[in-house]
């Protein structure tokens, strides 16, 4: 085996490997050359190492190449590691610097520290710029420069461990966790036995965050956490919402938040079960970025427990939701493992309120369903078309609803909701709303118009007075992303009021919606002379498909509908002749007519 | 004969049902069609470098995968899953959004069929897209 100077050996143990080359180190032999077929250790397998020491000059370097298998992995991965210098002048200790590690799934430059006694084992590494990523890229590292210290002592079949890991350089991402500023210490102390790895006192200090405790237990052989126990105390709200909270809710409406403020999180896990968790927070501002809603100054206690019911509480001083806004508010509710169930929730809105009574809703495989009674406080109309962006309305909106449900993304409203306007009354009936939080919610509803005072409305519109009282229904009303594109809208002067009067204004404005020409010629005849014109009814109807809006009045006539049929002398029928009008055309036609008639003309 | 009829007489009556079906209007506009083209557009700034670094590719059925999660620099890689679904979820709307806006929901395969290539066309050069034989670099 010996030639030369060079020392050739195979051996079948690491101990005799160890041996053999430290033995050897100390003596005038310029290299150690060593195959390894293979080894077996508790922890895995190493196969074809090919040690390389080469005891020239001053400093003595190492190279080694071979493929390890970690216990419970199915394949062998060949790796490469050198050292530019390797001293170990006594037995158990070797110093390794400019080290290298290369795999496939490493890349570490490295000095490192070892020292192994009897019971008693010790390493210090120091990675300078390590890049790893197993092969899906779902855990890696990038440009890592820190620290690793580890020291165990075995008593009796259990060694008692303690370690320490730091970086200060890099970025790490550890599905789904990212951890982005270097600066970040993790030291974690426990037990190891041969089936167990006890952690029992993690803390991991994340720059963006604070500090995050954490005990857990890992069965080495199903490599799976047993049980965790996670608590981070007085952390900042958004590192903490970025770090932990927002990779596990990406998929629901809280996935895409801006926060500020400080939280309290914790966290515990048996058997991969879920067993209690706790959130509180102080003094947060929670904004959805996709524009949904927002809360201002939140404080929430949300504890949840397996086994025992728990209460929740919740408050805000102020926030909206879509494009509603919402008054300071306190909700309380109890939480009784995947249920969660209140007497009553009140939500200020506008001047008035949502209340909801009798809430229950379950959390069942990864779905909320809801269910509940609700009544509105009268809220303000007017404040509610602004906010809207509504024309501008005059009256309350109240409602009781005995059951609204809300499942699978799908909102619906077993009752009605009656808007008082205008001295009359328009009720919502069949009310639903699919995913009224994504992209493209859509409503579906049925209004019912009664006597709405016409005089109070084309006042407010300032169209040209007609008095008079509406009725009408409006069918299958859809609405998406909160545009209408369809219904079946039918509205008619109905026979309560006595006083029925057009103004010249109002049936030229009418009459120019059908285009242009009547009006014109209502300005070349008598009749411009008249104020006011009686009428016997005023009509229209329109079935709305996309922009098309299929159009009629209170009778036919050959070749068109008649809005406006006049009564007495002088009457003035105000007729329709273009049976399909464009909805837009339609309303920008109102709205030409309603602001032009609202500037003042000064002569 | 009477096959031969009976053949000739399914061949007319496909051609003429051919005919009658006019071709989906791919450009039609709701408010539906212009929200998810609005969220798409809006997400398409975060997709692009994507596209470009070839960790996500278009796929033969008018959506778009993980090609390369090793490409998707450490600090996006959790979001990306998050984008793609998004994405995904908006593209799979929109097709039977167009389909329903053209009187046909049952287009909405065709459609999608038209968006794949579309898409595909209108990728830029070192875009990754889905071949017959798996990705291929545009």
């Amino acid at each position: 085996m010996l030639r030369g100077k060079t020392i050739k050996l195979i051996c079948k143990t690491w101990s005799a490997l160890l041996l053999l080359l430290l033995s050897h180190m100390a003596h005038a032999v310029s290299t150690i050359e060593i195959s390894v077929e293979s080894v077996d250790s508790p922890v895995g397998q190493l196969k074809d190492a090919k040690f390389h020491v080469d005891l020239k000059g001053k400093k003595p370097k190492l190279k080694l190449s071979a493929a390890v298998k970690p216990q419970n992995e199915p394949n062998f991965m060949p790796f490469k590691l050198s050292c530019g210098t390797l001293f170990s002048e006594q037995v158990g200790y070797i110093d390794c610097f400019d080290g290298q590690l290369e795999s496939e799934i490493i890349q570490a430059p490295f000095s490192l520290h070892i020292a192994k006694l009897r019971d008693q084992f010790s390493l210090d590494v120091l990675f300078n710029g390590a890049d790893f990523s197993d092969a899906a890229g779902l855990h890696a590292g990038d440009g890592l420069i820190g620290d690793l210290q580890l020291t165990a002592k075995r008593a009796g079949a259990l060694w008692q461990w303690d370690g320490k890991l730091s970086w200060d350089q890099g970025e790490v991402f550890w599905q789904p966790y990212y951890f982005g500023d270097a600066g970040n210490v993790l030291e974690a102390k426990g037990a190891f036995t041969e089936e167990l790895i006890k952690v029992e006192e993690a803390s991991l200090k994340v720059k963006t965050v604070g500090e995050i405790k954490a005990a857990a237990q890992i069965n080495t052989k199903t490599k799976v956490l047993e049980d965790v126990k996670v608590s981070a105390k007085d952390v900042d709200f958004n590192g903490l919402y970025t770090l932990v909270l927002k990779p596990k809710l990406e998929r629901s409406a809280f996935g895409n938040l801006l926060v500020s403020g400080k939280a309290n999180w914790q966290f515990e896990m048996q058997q991969l079960q879920p067993t209690s968790f706790e959130l509180n927070l102080e003094n947060a501002n929670i904004q959805d970025q996709n524009g949904k809603f927002s809360f201002k100054q939140m404080n929430a206690h949300i504890p949840w427990d397996y086994d025992v019911p728990q209460n929740i509480s919740l408050d805000y001083a102020s926030g909206f939701l879509l494009d509603m806004p919402l008054g300071k508010t306190k909700l309380n509710a109890e939480v009784n493992r995947y249920a969660l169930t209140a007497p009553t929730l009140t939500l200020p809105v506008f001047n008035g309120a949502l209340n909801f009574k009798e809430v229950s809703a379950a959390w069942l495989g990864e779905n909320w369903f809801w269910h509940l009674r609700m009544n509105l406080t009268p809220v303000d109309l007017n404040q509610f078309s602004k906010a809207l962006g509504w024309p501008e309305m005059k009256g309350q909106i109240s409602g009781e609803v005995p059951l609204v449900t809300y499942a699978n993304k799908q909102l619906n409203m077993d009752g009605a909701m009656t808007f008082n306007m205008f001295n009359g009354k328009v009720g919502m009936n069949n009310l639903r709303i699919d995913d009224p939080l994504g992209v493209v919610p859509k409503l579906y509803a049925d209004l019912t118009v009664r006597n709405l005072d016409l005089g109070e409305l084309t006042r407010t519109y300032s169209f040209g007075a007609i008095e008079g009282q509406l009725d009408g229904d409006v069918k299958d009303l859809v609405l998406e992303n909160w545009k209408v594109v369809q219904f079946d809208a039918s509205l008619e002067t109905n026979e309560n009021e006595q006083r029925k009067k057009i103004s010249q204004r109002a049936v030229e404005n009418i009459a120019s919606l059908g285009g242009q020409g009547t009006a014109a010629a209502l300005q070349r005849t008598f009749l411009r002379f008249f104020d006011e014109f009686n009428y016997e009814k005023i009509g229209i109807s329109c079935q709305l498909r996309q922009d098309v809006c299929n159009m009629g009045g209170v009778a036919s006539t050959e070749g068109g509908y008649i809005i406006v049929k006049g009564s007495g002398i002088p009457a003035v029928n105000v007729n329709g002749y273009t049976k399909k009008v464009s909805l837009s055309d339609l309303i920008a036609r109102i709205k030409r007519i309603t602001d032009r008639n609202t500037e003042v003309i000064v002569e | 004969m009477k096959k031969i009829l009976l053949s000739a007489y399914l061949v007319f009556a496909f051609v003429l049902t051919g005919l009658a079906q006019a071709a989906p209007n791919l450009e039609i506009n709701t408010p539906a069609i212009n929200a998810l083209k609005s969220s798409m557009q809006k997400r398409h700034n975060q997709l692009a470098p994507h596209y470009q670094s070839g960790a996500v590719g278009l796929t033969k059925n008018g959506m778009i995968a993980i090609r390369d999660a090793k490409a998707v620099p450490l600090k996006h890689r959790q979001g990306i899953n998050q984008l793609v679904a998004a994405e995904n979820a908006d593209r799979g709307k929109l097709y039977k959004e167009i389909a329903v806006a053209n009187g046909h929901p049952e287009w909405e395969s065709g459609i999608r069929d038209s968006f794949a290539g579309r898409w595909i066309d209108k990728a830029k050069s070192g875009w990754y897209f889905q071949g017959k034989g798996g990705w291929v670099k545009k």
